[in-house]
């Protein structure tokens, strides 16, 4: 069946035991204590994204429970459940269900946990003690300053640390061989640069380089280019040169072509308004972000995308007039 | 001023036939008829029938009639025919030689297409009973006097034709009145009022008494921010004229309120419009940004439902954005639909094909949707685009639906779709034909083959097909 399907090489590729798992040695020496013992605590993993927190927790629970352990597992995102009354929901029905043989609970996994709000993560809390005799919560996170102390000290913390270069190529290396793709050492090397460390987003662009041909720099830089759209850095640039309109214009087709949300946007400003490819006078770089974050803030608070995102842009463009009429 | 609140529509009624406006033409047909009455000969028509736009002078006509003929008049409303003892009692009075004191009568029954059609039968025979035995003339009003339902009446009537008021008959009236009110009135303002006033003369100078009693003294710019919200509500046109025409607060917050559009349609077409507007950057940064104030406001109301912050949303588009108009000179705009919500229509079926190939993949992925959409929509996007044989295989192992295939190969959607059956096809055939089919494998290298003869850059397909002998052995071992 597989020569007339292909699965995506994120999916393909995601390591599905421990064993598997070649870095983060000290994080899955000591899950694998929890396999041995068959017990472990409540569990938060914390780590920059792509450096395989998701991976490892499901390895963990396909260890304790073997090939079908997604039925005693409950996979939740935080980003996509409405709220916390469908987690509680959701988990109070799994707590109910059939309880595995030989090992005495059942995970509820819950990713992006840091994208839940602090209510939320206290009712959150309350669901953990609630349940405790039975699950046991694995919470994933970026960032585990935005998690809560009291779930925090209810949970063992694992930090994942960011891929080490080698690992990553090694990897990379390892599914062209497997997949039978041509590359270049330099092409691998772009894609680690590109994927700043994160496994998943250099798996993503190496299948798509491949796609398209031998896997070299150039190649990289082209799908780089066709996926991420330079037209955030034009949309600056259109702004600084006075044409708001314009700038207007191309940040519709962004958000409604791309998907784009105002949030994606406002970031990528950001990180734009500090490359080198802006020609700006430092201290402005400064006022700009400056006003990038209090756009975030208002749309974070539940403000309209386009609306906020004109202000900016509206604001951008009279910045660049007065550049242009007095010499920087 | 106790006589403040007298309406000037009646202090300035017309006295006189001479006083009512230009309807000569109406005069003409409706005066000798009047007169052959009070000449003790009565008409072929005993009734007749007035009709033309509101605010013209029907009623008025006939009230200076009565005025200069010291005639009696006896004034129903058309509606009030529904009740018995009313129609008893015109009746009566019709139907008497003359009046107590003497005068001569003249009935007249305003409005009578007010009555509706099948409820109000009985009325409509009430009136026509009236007019067989009157011994009073009788006079009728009506706007739209072409219904079906009114043909009767209008065979039993003469029908005299009332004109729309042209601008400066109405600016006329206007003045006069200015002047015997002793009110400083500008031409132009006297003017805007009579071209809002589309020939009704009432409406007209309604509108002139509320500026004067209002304002003292009746100026263009009050006449435009007052004038023509009178008992309606603006389009959105109307209301962005209106708000950027603002010289103060309050107009322009009387911009933003009396309008039907909610609030977030509301702040799209100012959104949309300020830069049509204004031509100074600063101008526009100003108004974007008192508008991304309001919507911000907006936005902790949902979060909150705090609605008492409402009325700092209305500050802040209303005023907030007209009064950010420093340097800008005020123009004539041409105004736009706000772009966003035609494009959201028109993009929102690829807008939900995109949700649901997150969410299909977020559950086979362990991600979360956003995640999807930002690491690996694009790339898969790069892939459909560029390879749509190796797109067809994806395809098929996530079971994407036609509409999802659409959305990602876009431009190169039927390559895609005809791979993806040569490969469905392939199978089937397979399995029919080896009823014995432990093995796939023949046939797969056979549908390979096929593939092969259609993919244009044989290149690519000899290492795909290297690739696939050689996958499924010793993966995932490291990370």
């Amino acid at each position: 069946m597989s020569s007339i399907s292909e699965l995506l090489w994120a999916e393909k590729y995601r390591p599905r035991s421990l064993d598997e798992i070649v870095n983060q040695e000290e994080v899955v020496r000591r899950l694998k204590r929890f396999v041995e013992e068959k017990n472990m605590p409540h569990l938060l993993f914390v780590g920059p994204p792509g450096t395989g927190k998701t991976t490892a927790a499901h390895a963990l629970a396909h260890d304790l429970y073997g090939e079908n352990y997604m039925q005693f597992m409950l996979e939740l995102n935080a980003s996509d459940e409405r709220g916390i009354d469908t987690i509680r929901t959701k988990v109070k029905e799994f707590a109910r269900s059939r309880p595995p043989q030989d090992v005495p609970f059942k995970i509820v996994l819950l990713d992006e946990a840091d994208n839940m709000t602090a209510d939320a993560q206290q009712a959150l809390r309350r669901l953990m003690e609630m349940y405790t005799v039975t699950t046991r919560f694995i919470l994933i996170a970026n960032y585990p300053s935005k998690i809560i102390e009291p779930i925090q000290s209810r949970c063992a913390l694992f930090r994942f640390t960011p891929l080490k270069k080698e690992d990553v190529i090694g990897r990379l290396k390892l599914i062209c061989e497997q997949e039978g793709c041509i590359y270049t050492e330099e092409g691998l090397e772009t894609i680690y640069e590109v994927s700043e460390g994160d496994m998943r987003r250099a798996i993503n662009i190496l299948q798509a380089a491949a796609a398209i041909g031998r896997v070299t720099p150039e190649t990289v830089y082209k799908v780089v280019g066709l996926a991420h759209p330079r037209e955030i850095r034009e949309m600056i640039k259109l702004a600084l040169d006075g044409n708001f309109m314009e700038a207007r214009n191309k940040l519709r087709q962004l958000m409604i072509n791309y998907g784009l949300s105002g949030t994606d946007v406002i970031k990528q400003i950001h990180r734009e308004v500090f490359s080198n490819e802006l020609k700006l006078p430092e201290d402005l770089r400064v006022m700009i972000a400056d006003y990038a974050g209090e756009i975030q803030f208002r749309l974070v608070e539940g403000a309209d995308d386009e609306i906020q995102l004109n202000a900016f842009l509206a604001w951008l463009s009279l910045l660049g007039k007065k550049l242009r009429g007095t010499p920087a | 001023m106790a006589y403040r609140h007298i309406p000037w529509i009646v202090k300035y009624r017309p006295k006189k036939i001479d006083e009512v406006v230009n309807q000569e033409q109406a005069k003409r047909q409706f005066i000798p008829w009047l007169q052959q009455w009070l000449s003790g000969r009565i008409p072929e028509k005993k009734a007749a029938l007035l009709y033309g736009p509101a605010g013209v002078g029907k009623t008025s006509l006939v009230e200076a009639a009565a005025h200069e003929y010291k005639l009696e008049l006896v004034e129903m409303n058309a509606s009030d025919f529904r009740r018995k003892e009313d129609i008893e009692r015109v009746a009566k009075i019709a139907a008497t030689q003359s009046s107590l004191f003497g005068r001569k009568r003249i009935i007249l029954l305003d409005e009578v297409d007010g009555i509706s059609g099948t409820a109000d039968k009985g009325g409509l025979d009430a009136i026509l009973e009236l007019i067989s035995i009157t011994n009073h003339p009788i006079v009728m009003t009506a706007n739209d006097p072409w219904d079906q339902k009114l043909k009767p009446l209008r065979d039993a009537s003469l029908l005299i034709g009332f004109n729309r008021l042209s601008e400066r008959d109405i600016v006329l009236v206007l003045k006069k009145i200015c002047s015997i009110e002793g009110i400083e009135c500008e031409e132009d303002a006297l003017k805007y009022i009579a071209s809002r006033a589309e020939g009704d003369l009432r409406s007209a100078i309604n509108d002139l008494q509320a500026i004067a009693e209002g304002y003292g003294r009746v100026t263009l710019g009050i006449a435009k921010a007052l004038v023509s919200g009178r008992d309606r509500e603006y389009n959105p046109w109307e209301m962005l004229r209106n708000l950027f025409l603002s010289k103060y607060a309050w107009q322009a917050k009387r911009a933003v309120t009396h309008t039907n559009l909610d609030y977030e349609t509301l702040i799209e077409w100012i959104n949309e419009n300020i830069a049509n507007q204004y031509t100074d950057l600063e101008d526009v940064w100003r108004a974007h940004e008192a508008l991304a104030r309001a919507d911000q406001y907006l936005g902790r109301i949902r979060k909150t439902l705090s609605w008492d912050l409402l009325s700092y949303v209305f500050d802040l588009a209303g005023p907030g954005v007209a009064l950010s108009r420093k340097k800008s000179r005020f123009r004539w705009a041409k105004y736009q639909y706000p772009q966003k919500i035609i494009l959201m229509a028109r993009t929102k079926e690829a807008r939900e094909v995109r949700e649901a190939i997150a969410e299909h993949l977020a559950r086979r992925l362990h991600m979360s949707k956003a995640t999807v959409k930002n690491d690996v929509l694009p790339y898969l996007l790069v892939i459909f685009r560029e390879r749509p044989d190796l797109a067809a295989k994806i395809a098929i192992a996530y079971n994407f639906t036609d509409g999802m295939i659409k959305y990602l190969a876009g431009p190169m959607a039927n390559e895609v779709m005809g791979y993806v059956r040569k490969l469905r096809e392939g199978v089937s055939e397979a399995v029919t034909i080896s009823s014995s089919s432990k093995t796939v494998q023949p046939m797969l290298s056979g549908r390979k083959t096929s593939l092969e003869r259609r993919t244009s850059t044989g290149t690519t397909s000899r290492r795909r097909r290297s690739s696939r002998t050689r996958s499924n052995k010793g993966q995932r071992t490291l990370f």
